[in-house]
């Protein structure tokens, strides 16, 4: 009984091992590595917009536009190499043109805004439009268009966003919602093992046994319903 | 009606076993809590070649060419027929066949995995790597220790709990399951004395994977009874490789040997080699060279018995492993000879699992196929775009140099396994010797 209970413990540190990655890779908001992810990441904070890229250490060039109906008051570089990067700042409007090689990892600029209901945005990536690859206030919130305007309360919008609404799990739950013929059975058969391995460890030394088997199996069948009702709950 | 249950029983998991409860209720629970690690990774997880051989199978169907994929052309038929019946049987397949016929890889892959039933598909895929899996677990339980039910019942606990074969079959989803369950038939058949049908079998094996053919010089040497046996045996086993080869030679007008011979998977076993001069063309293939030594060494034994024929296997394939170039499925073909080894001796389980941990940083070698892209199906817009783990090591060392340090102690840990696997030899043999001494007393 010692060694399966081991065994039980390796089998979840591998599961907590392969949850680890995605969950560094982006489910907390606009985590990113310089020099090893790719693409632009724009978020807000303390009132200030930040708007950084990253290459795989492959010679890239990162440019386009920011504009706005308000005003940029400030803003700041991050990592900016003179003889390789430039940015113009105006009023209501910033254009930058930068490359990222094997040394530099990644750049950026932070700037705040006063007045302003959108900010408009046009950035390419070597010279044509990825739109997978602009994370906007988080990682896979993408824009749906090449040209996209947000708006002011964008970033407070998306922080309202629960964990099940986010990538990968929004998916994943949609997928297991709309093939709900597999899901509960594939749900039915993990339960029936469950209840049979409760069956020859712990029930074993029970009386009534038929009992605890009936209540095993109302279980389950109530669990399927609530898990249904949870799921719908999730992709609504 | 009685009797006729405890034949079935005592058939399936062995009389000792069968006739005892608690053994028999333990077995229950191991086989019911290896079922649920395999069913949670059914549906979600698989490696692109999943797809590729299912591919092949619906190019057969939808030609009627057989010979589609003629180097594994067994392994084709057999998926070729089984997506055949599951196609008549379930919608979900039929709605996905025009993927499968899909020619662009990139795009088949993206439609497979975006698809609202690919859970359903994959779980149908596997399948009958899980009835593979199913057999393979109770043959094992006939190699060895007979009249031991605790041994027997440690050696299924090891193949159900075992590492390799859940992420080989359940992950990475590759069909060598249906080659390493001909192995254990025909090891079974020698263990009974069938010299021929043991050599058939294996002879189907290799028909089916390449990789029995390691352990086939071992198993004509451990069946020969008189001098022409070694002709017969030899003939036999390489039977099932030319009844292919002259069936795809006459039937579709091509060889499957030389291109065989040719791919980069054959060149494995000769790429690590010494140059005697630099720049020369002499030079010596180290796995061939350390393999006849093997060879030789199983020759040279006096009284062969069944455990050193499977000692020997493992030390071929641990020797294969530890020394070629592979890909991670090859791992799983000496784990039915390791699980035998690790009742007797312990410490090779432990070293095992270095293995699989070793393996799984050995992985980035293949990059994102094998590693963010096995858990596509549950988003592949978000394992797609995630940042991998070469670009990550990249950033702070080169990462083929940081795999291959991993790759050398997973070298190391393989011939070290070999070398405890020899020292359980010469125990086995002592103990045969001891034992005839005091019979003869």
């Amino acid at each position: 009984m010692k060694r399966i209970s081991f065994t039980a413990k390796i089998i979840i540190l591998v599961f907590l091992a392969v949850l680890i990655l995605p969950l560094l890779a982006g489910c907390r908001g606009i985590f990113y590595i310089p020099g090893a992810s790719f693409g632009y990441y724009i978020w807000e904070e303390n009132g200030n917009i930040f708007v950084e890229w990253s290459a795989d250490r492959k010679d890239s060039k990162f440019d386009g536009g920011i504009s706005t109906d308000g005003k940029i008051t400030e803003y700041k570089l991050k990592e900016w190499e003179e003889e390789n990067d430039v940015i113009k700042v105006g009023e209501d409007r910033i254009d930058f043109s930068a490359t990222l090689n094997d040394k530099d990892y990644s750049d950026g600029f932070s700037f705040t805004l006063q007045n302003n209901t959108y900010l408009e945005f046009d950035l390419r990536i070597n010279d044509g439009y990825d739109l997978s690859r602009i994370n906007v206030g988080g990682f896979l919130e993408n824009p749906e268009n090449n040209i996209f305007r947000i708006e002011k309360d964008y970033f407070d919008q998306l922080k309202m966003k629960h964990w099940y609404q986010r990538r990968p799990f929004s998916e994943f739950f949609s997928k297991l919602f709309s093939n709900k013929y597999f899901t509960f059975t594939y749900l039915f058969i993990l339960g029936i093992i469950i209840i049979e391995i409760l069956r020859v460890t712990v029930l074993t030394r029970r009386r009534r046994k038929i009992i605890w088997l009936l209540v095993s199996y109302t279980t389950l069948i109530l669990i399927e319903i609530c898990i249904y009702f949870i799921l719908k709950f999730l992709v609504r | 009606m009685k009797t006729f249950f405890k034949k079935i029983g005592s058939l399936i998991v062995t009389k000792e076993i069968f006739e005892d409860k608690k053994s028999l209720r333990t077995l229950y629970k191991y086989f019911l809590i290896g079922l649920l690690v395999r069913f949670t990774f059914l549906p979600f997880f698989f490696q692109r070649d999943l797809l590729s051989t299912y591919q092949r199978a619906a190019e057969t169907i939808s030609t009627g060419d057989f010979g589609y994929d003629n180097q594994q052309m067994l392994t084709n038929v057999i998926h070729s027929i089984y997506l055949f019946i599951i196609k008549s049987i379930f919608p979900a397949i039929n709605q996905l066949f025009s993927v499968l016929l899909e020619k662009d890889t990139w795009i088949s892959w993206i439609s497979f995995n975006s698809s609202y039933n690919v859970f359903t598909v994959l779980t149908l895929f596997k399948i009958p790597y899980l009835i593979f899996d199913i057999a393979c677990m109770f043959l094992i339980l006939r190699l060895s220790f007979d009249g031991e039910p605790e041994n027997k019942l440690r050696v299924f606990k090891y193949w159900i709990f075992n590492p390799i074969v859940i992420f080989v079959l359940y992950i990475f989803a590759r069909h060598d399951i249906i080659g390493v369950l001909a192995i254990l038939v025909a090891l079974l058949l020698a263990k009974k004395d069938r010299k021929y049908w043991a050599i058939i079998v294996l002879a189907f094996g290799i028909a089916l994977r390449f990789f029995p053919i390691l352990i086939l010089p071992i198993l004509v040497f451990y069946l020969v009874r008189t001098k022409k046996d070694y002709i017969i045996l030899s003939l036999v086993g390489v039977s099932g490789l030319v009844a292919v080869e002259f069936f795809s030679y006459f039937y579709f007008g091509k060889s499957v040997i030389f291109p065989l011979l040719n791919t980069q998977h054959f060149d494995y076993l000769l790429s690590p080699k010494l140059e005697l001069v630099i720049g020369s063309h002499s030079s010596i293939f180290i796995f061939v060279a350390v393999y006849i030594v093997i060879i030789l060494s199983f020759l040279h034994i006096k009284k062969k018995n069944f455990d050193i024929l499977l000692n020997y296997g493992a030390i071929i394939y641990l020797a294969y492993v530890g020394i070629c170039y592979f890909h991670p499925q090859y791992m799983i073909w000496v784990v039915p000879f390791l699980i035998i080894i690790f009742v007797r001796r312990k410490s090779l389980l432990y070293y095992h699992w270095i293995q699989f941990a070793l393996l799984m940083v050995i992985l980035i070698y293949w990059g994102d196929l094998v590693t963010k892209f096995v858990f596509a199906p549950m988003d592949h817009k978000y394992f797609v775009y995630m940042t991998g783990i070469i670009p990550i090591i990249e950033r702070f060392y080169d990462s083929a140099e940081f795999v291959n340090i991993f790759r050398s102690i997973f070298t190391g840990v393989s011939l070290w396994m070999i070398y405890l696997i020899y020292k359980d030899n010469k125990k086995i043999l002592s103990d045969e010797l001891k034992k005839g001494k005091i019979k003869e007393v």
